[in-house]
């Protein structure tokens, strides 16, 4: 019943989401073609519902797979430090002022990709160093990075002028606002690939699930599976941040409400993971458009103040079981 | 069939077991002091962890052959249950043994599924299988762990300590199941319960300094048992047959 009423309130969000905003659109309006408002829904509230619905599928499917992987409830992309490598590459980019393009794509783009993929083979390579049970070492690891990109960032920051500093803060603050089809186009390419390859390793990850030297021991090539999936999932979430900053705890708390809503082996979840965590970043979407405040609230603003809690919730009922 | 030629393990740059020659044809009990290197021996014929030498089961070297192959060939049950997954059923445990004959992508097939089903039977484990694993007792999942070895249909089964965590009653069951499966499969018991090596009634491998020397009989002796563990013996165990 409850799964119920949940599925339902977030379709209903999803069809509705489109209508809302600054401007509120009439069906009348929108199917008339010489009327602005038919443009502000095709051009503007429909990409853009899709590119959070997909942003949410690549956040959650990332977090439910780093999860899976590394057996700890607290790994996704974001804990890990790939979001801020994402960043700061993003800032390099704003401070050295190329707001050229290359080869048609915005360098702030262009570096924040390269700054997730690099946060990635960097860990990869130093988990080699750890052993298999140190699964907690990576976490630190992770946070350890994080740390180091933000004290890199002030630095950016600190010889940054206000223009150059506005611009990084919007970053930071991670936002769905986009214009056009050609994000959600991609978006869309990426989360479909990445929901057939996760599904193609169902069986794998049901094993992994339980434990990394099990898995072998049935016939799992666990580094390499653990390798493909990792880098595909990165280069997904690499894409994603470079084009709307990082949006924090999608990736925590959408694989968890859906163990809760769904108590089952994760090959059963991988579906379900993907369709409710584009559902609740469109929700959240349409809470940050709505808001009637100057200006729209940044996403990553949403995420955090309903992630924040639920991830101190997470903790605490972990440490009294 | 396992032989093991000239291997030498290290963990930490502190050798666990040097030039250890072996030729294991039938069922064999592996036993020494803790920390002599029981367990590691048991990790290497798996392929768990690095060592030099060569290891061949079925006369193929271990290092050329694919993790299917081997589980197809060989499966080790562990003294303990490590479990993230905290949903797991009984039932979808005992089909993950299946795994190395899984087609690609596809699911587990009807064929997966009946030998699961019987082999629940057999381990009289049918009214758990939609239990949650994490929800079991111990000795459950001790069961259900051999239950998982047997689907997997491999000749060599490997017990690493079977009856460290369970009391004297579980311990009796899971010692008459895993006698019982001499018959089709060969044992590679690793345990510091002699009561139980002596009942399983096969070869002792015995490992102390880095190496490993070979009884036929003669080992549950007190003398020798006196000699090789340094400490006086007196019966005071479980009647396991």
């Amino acid at each position: 019943m409850i799964r119920f009423f949940v599925w339902l309130l977030l379709l209903a969000v999803l069809i509705i989401s489109p209508f809302l905003g600054a401007v509120s659109l009439h069906v009348a309006d929108i199917l008339n073609p010489q009327n602005i408002n038919n443009a502000i829904f095709f051009d503007i509230r429909l990409p853009r519902v899709l590119f959070a619905f997909f942003a949410g599928v690549i956040l959650s499917l990332s977090g439910l797979l780093f999860q899976t992987l590394f057996r700890n409830a607290l790994m996704t992309p974001y804990t890990l430090g790939i979001s801020s490598g994402a960043v700061l590459g993003a800032g390099i980019a704003i401070k050295l002022g190329l707001g050229t393009l290359f080869f048609g794509i915005a360098s702030i783009s262009l570096f924040g990709f390269f700054g997730a993929v690099l946060t990635v083979f960097l860990l990869i390579y130093l988990a080699q160093f750890l052993k298999s049970s140190q699964q907690e070492s990576l976490l630190l690891l992770g946070i350890a990075l994080s740390l180091f990109y933000t004290s890199a960032l002030m630095i950016v920051f600190y010889l940054g002028d206000t223009m150059q500093n506005d611009m990084l803060i919007r970053f930071t603050m991670g936002s769905l606002s986009i214009i056009g089809w050609q994000n959600p186009i991609i978006l869309g390419i990426i989360s479909l690939s990445l929901i057939l390859v996760v599904y193609m390793y169902r069986y794998e990850l049901q094993l992994l699930s339980i434990s990394d030297t099990g898995a072998s021991l049935k016939g799992v090539n666990t580094k390499q599976v653990t390798l493909k999936l990792l880098i595909i999932s990165s280069l997904g979430i690499g894409t994603l941040v470079s084009i709307s900053g990082p949006i924090g705890f999608v990736g925590l708390i959408v694989p968890h409400m859906v163990s809760k809503l769904y108590p089952s082996t994760v090959d059963k979840r991988i579906l379900k993971t993907a369709i409710f965590g584009g559902f609740f970043l469109v929700f959240c979407d349409t809470i940050a458009r709505t808001l009637q405040t100057q200006s729209e609230l940044p996403i990553g603003i949403i995420t955090a103040l309903i992630g924040g809690p639920f991830f101190i919730y997470l903790i605490i009922t972990k440490a009294s079981r | 069939m396992i032989e093991i030629n000239n291997l030498t393990c290290s963990y930490d740059k502190k050798t666990i077991l040097k030039d250890i020659n072996l030729s294991i044809n039938s069922h064999i009990s592996i036993l020494g002091a803790n920390g002599s290197g029981k367990s590691t021996l048991a990790k290497t014929i798996c392929k768990l962890t690095n060592f030099s030498g060569e290891i061949l089961i079925n006369s193929k070297n271990t290092k050329e052959i694919t993790a299917i192959e081997m589980a197809k060939n060989i499966s080790y049950i562990p003294s303990k249950l490590e479990i993230y997954d905290a949903f797991i059923s009984v039932e979808e445990f005992v089909l993950q043994g299946r795994f190395p004959y899984k087609k690609g992508f596809f699911d587990y097939s009807d064929d997966d599924k009946s030998i699961t089903k019987q082999t629940l039977e057999l381990l009289k484990l049918t009214h758990l299988k939609n239990n949650a694993l994490s929800s079991l007792s111990s000795g459950e999942q001790q069961l259900t762990l051999i239950a998982q070895a047997l689907t997997q249909q491999s000749k060599i089964i490997i017990f690493d300590e079977p009856t460290a965590n369970l009391d004297p009653s579980n311990s009796k069951v899971i010692a008459q199941r895993i006698k019982s499966l001499k018959d089709y499969h060969q044992i590679i018991l690793i345990t510091h319960d002699l009561n139980l090596a002596s009942f399983i009634q096969s070869d002792v491998v015995f490992i102390k300094d880095k190496s490993a020397s070979f009884y036929e009989d003669n080992f549950f002796t007190n003398g020798n048992l006196a000699k090789l563990y340094g400490v006086e013996f007196e019966a005071l165990a479980v009647k396991y047959d």
